[in-house]
């Protein structure tokens, strides 16, 4: 690997695609402080999809996948990776275009290489959510995942989002030309081994070997519990309370979480799956509905207009 | 005649739909064309992943047409004064002629003396333009079916007002008539008609990305052979045959001719606009890595073409939709990317080799099936006794076989645990046999019956792995394949977790058509005895489970045969055979479908070709019989009394019925074991036909006579069981 190949540094990924979205009037959002599987569940996406009401936002999500965990010592799968996700919605009629001039933004001259988008639909069996789409190709590397969303907690979309989910690991590996995600530079002089290693080794340890099985167990019904809790409890008015839906999902998403570790340890059956992904999603599906105001006796959300000035510029 | 030019172009579809989706172009297309009475030429259509194109010469207007509508009788059109009645006026003022300019005549040319009112309408032909942008590309654009459609805020402003869901969002029309703009718009769903989201225009979109510098630029084209010029230019091939021939070019350039393409080159054509075939090589140190898991890798993952020296693949063959000269920095990316996978790969082969495959079978208790159907390894057990059952229950299963099918049933599921499989399910069964032949299984066929024992997964007879196995090896491939099937079935069934409407989350029906197959295309034995009984191999594959199913054994027996012959109806029909045909041989007794499978599809062939031959005959014996069994309901044949046969016609048909009593069993001829047989057998059967025919013209069957009745049914019933060893013929023509 000769020196003057060597792309930008992970962070440097990271200013370099926030700044090109903001400039397209992207909010920059952080990620979400509790433990998801993807960007995807964090609320900015699953619930701000949701309505009538204008969105644009960027995040990096860290994703944690138990089951991916390898110890450290896979050099291209990992307990957690990072996204950096983009919502445009509705979605512009040359987002692709856009898309594209990110990769531009990153120092890939599609020309010289082969760019192709290849059929790969989303969907989410926990969140009752699907989209269609493609998977970004880039010389044969999947390094994006690009998704019109059409349905999100089983509500139909209207309008639909347009979901740009970038792998930052892949396109870091990519750009810098190395083999091994621990060998990736985060920032400069330092790698993403000294950074994640030691994490990785600890969390995937504790995914397949510590996890104790009856405590997630009971986190995870609890968990759901308290979700259909929050959903039955009334307004000073009697009704269904509109205003639980950001702890219910909150709950919601320990409930997936409790789920994935005990996946990792080998606790989850075939059939016990299924049982728990409806539960999850029954529970997701409840919170939209909520959220949305269909099952509500109040007006349900219309396009109010308030998106943020960075929405309104774009 | 004007030349039509449509380009509907859109983000990228997906490869597979592309074929569908041209020829959908080119027939709706010419059908709207036809009913707006354009008299389209021969229509052409092609498509690239951004594109889809129809083009083809239309008339320059409609033919002007005149049409007479018909009113009132002439009688009723004048009242006794001779005014002009209210029906008169009132049709006049509809057609917007003066009463006194409307004409009469007959309408009818067996009633010369009635006239009836009647004008003239003249349409005159509109322009092809006009018509194209109204009663042809809107319904178009509807018209187009997807296997998945997409909901993109669009809506058209036609007659139908309201969404337009598309395979992917379309981003721009090219709709010319002899280079004018056809006018179609597509509108916001939200906004509707203030916000127009694509309008038709001359202007199409070359490649992507190439030439360099010049993607963005839009392309303005007059004609067909001028889009296609243009378009080339431009790094697109609309004609996806021209494609093919560019990528078959290229690959011999490389070296790959006849390869074993996969299934990929079909699908190459469709991916992109502009082929360039790359060659990248595997590293040397993957040479010992099975063939099957380069192939995983290769061709499932990354839709690369798998190139080599006799057995061991040395390179791939990639397409790209770029520019040559980007080739090098492509083929590294792309050997980085196999170089990725082909490690972890080697990494699970060397750690999974390290133990005998043998010693994970004890692994399996800790892999569960289904928490009501225990472990893999319980699994394995019962797939175990179930061949055990085949051999000394049953019978159906020589010593040896037993033997083999048994260490292959113990050993099919141990490859679950092994890593490679956990990183790609898609080889289950495979690597199991691999290991083992690795390994060095000292029974031969093991590792083999192992390696196939999740097929056969289509229905197709040729389909895998038939030409793999022969004679007993293929009765021990069928006995493992068998006893994991039915185990399946049996488990789900008694638990209830039946396949309903399209959902079957377990592929319970795949199962039954692996199972069902099994017995048609692989376990042939000319020994009656050790024929299969699909029948009694669901008994023994209940009882297998010991008691611990929750619903009681005979509802699951009873459940899991009429699904099996459910699946055995439709692997029949999709074999192409006609749907009376397979009812008339699944109507069959003795044995019925379920106790003989392999005979049954015998008799199916046989009465395909004979009824073929003999179409006449069949159709009129079918009616007979169909007439035969109303009379005579679910009756068992009884003995015919010969002193009461009265009538000749009675006589002529006892005779003929006793001369085809197949003789007696044991004596060699009977059971049609030979494939010809059945086909002989049905061919003299249906020389009853002229002897029924005249049975039920000459002779009253319900006599008033109780004793000549019965008499009279009792040989009518003889004769329908003749056939019934066969096919039950009053099933047959609907």
């Amino acid at each position: 690997m000769s020196p003057a190949k060597k792309g930008l540094a992970l962070q440097e990924i990271v200013f370099t695609l926030q700044k090109y979205w903001a400039d397209r009037g992207c909010l920059i959002h952080q990620p979400w402080d509790a433990e998801v599987g993807a960007g995807t569940m964090h609320p900015e996406t699953f619930l701000r999809v949701l309505g009538p009401d204008p969105w644009r936002v960027a995040y990096v999500q860290p994703s944690r996948r138990p089951a991916d965990g390898r110890y450290g010592e896979n050099p291209n799968r990992v307990y957690k990776h990072q996204q950096l996700q983009v919502i445009l919605k509705p979605p512009p009629a040359d987002i692709q275009d856009v898309y594209l001039g990110s990769l531009v933004a990153l120092g890939v001259d599609p020309a010289a290489h082969d760019v192709r988008f290849e059929e790969d639909n989303w969907e989410s069996p926990t969140l009752g959510a699907w989209g269609i789409g493609w998977q970004v190709l880039l010389d044969g590397q999947e390094i994006t995942q690009f998704t019109y969303f059409q349905q999100a907690g089983g509500i139909d979309l209207a309008p639909i989002s347009g979901e740009i989910t970038y792998g930052l690991e892949r396109i870091g590996m990519y750009l810098q030309d190395v083999d091994d995600m621990f060998a990736l530079e985060w920032a400069p002089g330092v790698t993403y081994g000294r950074v994640r290693k030691e994490e990785e080794y600890q969390l995937s340890r504790y995914s397949f070997e510590l996890a104790d099985v009856d405590l997630h167990r009971r986190l995870f019904e609890d968990a759901l519990k308290e979700g259909w809790r929050l959903l039955d409890t009334k307004d000073a008015k009697g009704a269904k309370d509109a205003r639980v839906t950001l702890p219910a999902y909150d709950w919601t998403l320990k409930a997936s979480h409790a789920f994935n570790v005990l996946d990792a340890r080998g606790a989850i059956s075939v059939s016990q799956r299924a049982g728990m992904i409806l539960g999850i999603r029954k529970l997701a599906c409840a919170i939209a509905q909520r959220y949305v105001g269909v099952d509500t006796e109040t007006e349900p959300r219309t396009a109010k207009g308030d998106a943020p000035a960075a929405v309104k510029r774009a | 005649m004007p030349e039509f030019l449509l380009e509907i172009g859109v983000e990228e579809m997906p490869a597979s739909w592309l074929p569908g989706l041209t020829e959908q172009m080119r027939q709706r297309f010419t059908e709207l064309a036809q009913a707006s009475l354009l008299v389209p030429e021969p229509v052409q259509s092609f498509s690239t992943p951004r594109r889809l194109v129809v083009t083809g010469q239309v008339a320059a207007r409609q033919a002007d047409c005149e049409e007479k509508v018909w009113g009132p009788a002439a009688k009723l059109a004048k009242d006794a004064a001779g005014n002009w009645s209210k029906a008169a006026e009132g049709f006049a003022k509809k057609s917007g002629v003066p009463v006194d300019q409307l004409q009469q005549a007959a309408k009818d040319a067996a009633a010369p003396n009635d006239p009836y009112l009647f004008f003239i309408r003249k349409t005159t032909g509109r322009e092809a333009r006009e018509v194209l942008s109204s009663t042809v590309i809107p319904p178009l654009l509807r018209a187009l079916t997807f296997p998945k459609r997409m909901n993109w805020d669009a809506m058209l402003i036609d007659e139908r007002r309201g969404d337009l869901p598309f395979g992917r969002p379309i981003r721009w029309i090219v709709a010319l008539l002899d280079g004018e703009v056809v006018l179609v718009t597509i509108h916001d769903k939200q906004a509707g008609a203030r916000k127009p989201i694509v309008t038709s225009g001359a202007e199409t979109r070359g490649h992507r990305f190439l030439p360099r510098g010049r993607s963005s630029e839009k392309v303005k084209v007059t004609s067909w052979s001028d889009y296609r010029a243009r378009l080339q230019e431009r790094c697109v091939t609309v004609d996806p045959g021209e494609r093919e021939r560019a990528i078959r070019d290229q690959l011999a350039k490389g070296g790959a001719t006849n390869v074993q393409d996969f299934g990929l080159l079909e699908e190459w054509k469709h991916l992109v606009e502009w082929p360039t075939v790359v060659f990248g090589r595997i590293p040397d140190e993957f040479r010992k890595l099975p063939t099957e898991v380069l192939q995983t890798v290769l061709v499932h993952h990354q839709r690369y073409i798998p190139l080599g020296e006799g057995e061991h693949v040395t390179r791939f063959a990639a397409l790209t939709n770029a520019d040559r000269a980007a080739e090098a920095e492509i083929v590294r990316g792309m050997e980085r990317v196999v170089t990725a996978r082909l490690r972890d790969g080697a990494f699970f082969f060397a750690e999974d080799m390290k133990r005998p495959l043998s010693d994970r079978v004890r692994d399996l208790s800790g892999v569960t099936l289904h928490q009501g159907l225990g472990t893999y390894a319980e699994k394995a057990e019962r797939m175990a006794g179930l061949v055990d059952t085949m051999g000394e229950g049953l019978g159906i299963l020589t010593k040896g076989e037993r033997e083999t099918a048994r260490e292959a049933a113990r050993l099919a599921k141990a490859d679950l645990t092994t890593l490679m499989v956990r990183e790609f399910p898609e080889l289950q069964g495979v690597m199991g046999g691999i290991y083992l032949r690795a390994q060095g299984h000292p029974q031969a066929n093991v590792a083999e019956a192992v390696r196939w024992h999740y097929h056969p997964v289509s229905i197709e007879e040729g389909s895998a792995p038939a030409r793999v196995f022969s004679g007993g090896d293929a009765t021990v491939f069928g006995a493992v394949s068998l006893a994991d099937k039915l185990d399946t079935l049996a488990g789900y069934f008694g638990l209830g977790l039946v396949p309903t409407g399209s959902s079957d989350p377990y592929g319970l029906r795949r199962a039954a058509q692996g199972a069902v197959r099994v017995l048609l295309d692989f376990w042939q034995t000319d020994e009656t005895e050790r024929r299969p009984s699909l029948r009694k191999l669901v008994v023994a594959t209940v009882a297998g489970y010991g008691g611990k199913l929750k619903r009681p054994e005979a509802d699951v027996v009873r459940d899991l045969e009429t699904f099996l012959l459910e699946r055995l109806r439709y692997v029949f029909t999709a074999r192409g055979f006609a749907g009376d045909e397979v009812e008339a041989v699944l109507g069959a007794r003795e044995p019925d479908a379920l106790d003989d499978p392999r005979e049954t599809w015998k008799r199916l062939q046989a009465l395909h070709r004979v009824r073929l031959e003999a179409t006449e005959d069949f159709e009129a014996l079918a009616v007979a019989f169909k007439r035969a069994k109303n009379i005579i309901g679910d009756r068992p044949p009884a003995e015919v009394d010969t002193g009461l046969l009265q009538e000749g016609a009675e006589r002529d048909l006892h005779d003929a019925v006793s001369e085809l009593q197949p003789p007696p069993p044991g004596s060699g001829r009977q059971g049609g074991g030979v494939d010809g047989g059945y086909e002989s057998r049905l061919r003299s059967l249906s020389s009853l036909r002229g002897p029924v025919d005249r049975f039920f013209d000459d002779v009253l069957v319900m006599a008033e006579d109780p004793r000549l009745r019965a008499n009279r049914l009792s040989l009518l019933s003889q004769a329908l069981s003749l056939f019934y060893r066969i096919a039950d013929i009053s099933k047959l023509g609907g």
